[in-house]
């Protein structure tokens, strides 16, 4: 803070004390990349968190929220309505393109010296010159043009051969269309298409109350719902300046390890199926069954469970479940060696694996991906322990980290977390506090901001909410882990096997769902 | 007396998964079934990767404008007969999606619909129950309204 200060005097740079709960910066335009490359400059884990685009009335506010290693930091530019144009940050920053694309496509911000702008999100027969989150835009009026259909045939230009891959496709579970060029059969190019999943929760978020919001942002993502649940409460908390009891932040810390445990058990499964390993699949899967069972006794459900809200969670464990959910942990934990050990040692999986998709420590700085992904290549974050949220601040666990960077070390930094996960709930439910669970909190909320970060399964998660003093929020603004590692693969896709897709592709643990939202 | 095909049909229908733009919870029961807890596959049923192999194509989310035709064409390479399965509260009616400006809101607004599974997501014995039901109406035939090809602008 000191440092930005005195490097940035001369700047036209206005900075607001205890603002958005850490610092935020005001620029006027092109002013950003100053601040950014001072940014980059002090800290190599500074990285673009998200871009997030607001509708300011007469301006629209880009606003660039950047992660250092011990701090989020706001850069706010405004731009005209009639002109929106900025200077793209990409040439400082790679990993910022995909949210400059978005920013683009929803806000209709034109970002200057973007390597490829294009459309992104919204889908093909979309009306030229409609911008969605802008506010006198109604969901009702807008007019889609003739549908087509072009997925764009596989085509042979040469020596490159074009293949598409989805949406509808038995290797992804969820619509999304990468198109591959190929060499024989080395990859050359990799061309994403995401958007299949867009359905504008972001603006359907404003026309619902507070409370109403919190079930919608957990559909989401089906699999990490409580971690959008709690981003979101504890982003209005936030803004309120609620302090939720101790008893309710242990019980969060549960079921976030919880969503956590059957997330990573999902996935470390799901890389099985990918390689034509389909025991290791239906093993995983089997196991997983009684996390999904302790999350149901814990919550009420067993997939999205509506637990927590503004002020704690909606309801109390009992204290004779205590040894129930302690049994099953107990069971999956003298499970784990044998699953360790397939993840080490079996050789038909090394050979799947290892040095596949191999992304440099240098590369997952500059790309600013988060997680098991960031973790893999030997990039040392966690949310949890860099900026405690809920009990986790309390509660002593390791942050896994791998030096190799490729499908295997990321794949076994899930593993160790599966482990780090059963502990974490252990002492939550050995030091879990008694009294009240949840507090009561206004249904209005006063006018502000707050930005949040949570460690989803997948990585960090990021809210923005601006509030106008209304039972409605002004603007929600989800970033998601899995958009921020997409460009992990497609850098590492380039130059291997078209074989080598699928597990590279499935070490990211991609949720479409999540990253079009 | 049901003939030799239906029998058939009920005893081992193949059936295809695409997500219209759900969030995922729902795709994760639908494979959930496949494993060793729900293990549908003790019902004859089949994840078909291919919808030209397919009988009942499963469907989840609330259908954004990204995927309409992109079901539409799925539904379309199926071969006769076909069912079709809304898994889901958003496959059903759209769900907490209502009214977002890039959805369509339910499946049966772009193809049509012979089965609706309820729930947010739908427990996996719901989703078994729904196409244990389904392969049962088939035994007693009766007739139904809106099958066949859909009118496409």
């Amino acid at each position: 803070m000191k440092l930005l200060e005195t490097k940035l005097r001369e700047k036209p740079v206005q900075f607001l004390p205890g603002h958005l709960g850490i610092v935020a910066i005001r620029v006027n335009a092109d002013a950003h990349r100053d601040v950014l490359k001072v940014l980059l400059n002090a800290d190599e884990k500074t990285a673009v968190s998200a871009i997030s685009g607001l509708d300011l009335g007469v301006n629209l506010g880009v606003f660039y929220h950047i992660r250092t290693s011990n701090a989020i930091i706001t850069i706010q530019a405004e731009v005209p309505k009639e002109k929106p144009k900025i200077a793209t940050i990409t040439d400082l920053v790679p990993g910022a393109a995909f949210h400059e694309m978005e920013v683009a496509d929803l806000l209709g911000v034109v970002f200057e010296g973007h390597p490829c702008p294009a459309r992104f999100v919204l889908p093909d027969n979309w009306p030229q010159g409609v911008y969605p989150l802008r506010k006198d835009i109604k969901s009702g009026d807008i007019k889609l043009n003739p549908a087509t259909t072009s997925d764009g045939e596989a085509s042979d230009d040469g020596k490159l051969v074009r293949i598409v891959i989805g949406p509808q496709h038995p290797a992804l579970l969820e619509p999304e269309k990468f198109a591959v060029r190929v060499e024989g059969e080395i990859v050359r190019a990799v061309e994403p298409r995401i958007g299949y999943v867009h359905r504008g929760v972001e603006k359907a978020a404003e026309s619902r109350t507070y409370l109403q919001d919190v079930y919608l942002v957990e559909r989401i993502c089906g699999i990490c719902n409580s971690c959008h649940a709690t981003a979101f409460v504890e982003t209005v908390e936030k803004i309120l300046k609620t302090e939720v009891p101790p008893r309710g932040k242990y019980l969060r810390t549960i079921i976030l390890e919880l969503n956590r445990l059957h997330s990573h058990l999902l996935t470390l499964g799901h890389a099985g199926l990918e390689i034509g390993y389909e025991t290791l699949f239906q093993y995983f899967w089997r196991d997983r069954e009684p996390i999904m069972d302790l999350t149901e006794m814990v919550t009420g459900n067993r997939v999205i469970s509506s637990s927590l809200t503004v002020g704690g969670v909606r309801r109390d464990l009992k204290e004779s479940d205590i040894p129930k959910i302690k049994a099953v942990l107990a069971d999956l934990r003298k499970k784990l060696p044998f699953y360790t050990q397939i993840y080490r040692n079996e050789p038909s999986l090394k050979m799947r694996m290892q040095k596949v998709g191999t992304l440099s420590r240098e590369d997952a700085l500059k790309l600013n991906v988060v997680g098991p992904v960031a973790r893999g290549s030997g990039v040392d974050i966690d949310v949890r322990r860099d900026e405690p949220y809920e009990a986790y601040g309390e509660i002593p666990f390791k942050v896994i980290t791998y030096k190799a960077g490729d499908t295997w070390a990321r794949m076994n930094v899930r593993m160790d977390e599966v482990e780090e996960s059963i502990s974490i709930i252990e002492y939550a439910l050995d030091h879990l506090p008694a009294g009240a669970y949840r507090v009561k909190v206004p249904r209005v909320v006063p006018a502000g901001e707050a930005v949040n970060r949570v460690e989803a399964p997948r990585g960090e998660l990021f809210y923005y909410v601006k509030s106008n003093g209304s039972a409605y929020p002004e603007r929600v603004k989800v970033r998601t882990p899995t958009f921020a590692n997409i460009p992990a693969f497609l850098k590492t896709a380039i130059g291997e096997s078209i074989a080598d897709i699928p597990p590279n592709f499935v070490s990211l643990d991609p949720c479409f769902s999540c990253t079009d939202r | 007396m049901i003939n030799i095909t239906t029998w058939a049909r009920t005893k081992s229908p193949w059936v295809l998964h695409f997500n219209t733009g759900a969030c995922n919870g729902c795709d994760i029961e639908v494979v959930a079934l496949l494993t060793p807890k729900y293990d549908v596959e003790r019902f004859g049923v089949k994840l078909e990767p291919s919808p030209r192999h397919a009988d009942v194509l499963l469907t989840t989310g609330a259908v954004t404008h990204q995927c309409t035709d992109r079901l539409k064409r799925i539904y379309e390479q199926m071969p006769q007969p076909k069912f079709v399965v809304a898994i889901g509260a958003c496959a059903c009616a759209g769900g907490v999606f209502q009214d977002c400006y890039n959805v369509v809101g339910g499946v049966d607004k772009a193809i049509p619909v012979n089965a609706y599974i309820p729930g947010c997501p739908p427990r996996p014995e719901a989703i078994l129950d729904g196409v244990v039901k389904l392969l049962g109406s088939l035994q007693t035939p009766k007739k139904t309204k809106g099958r066949g090809e859909i009118k496409r602008p």
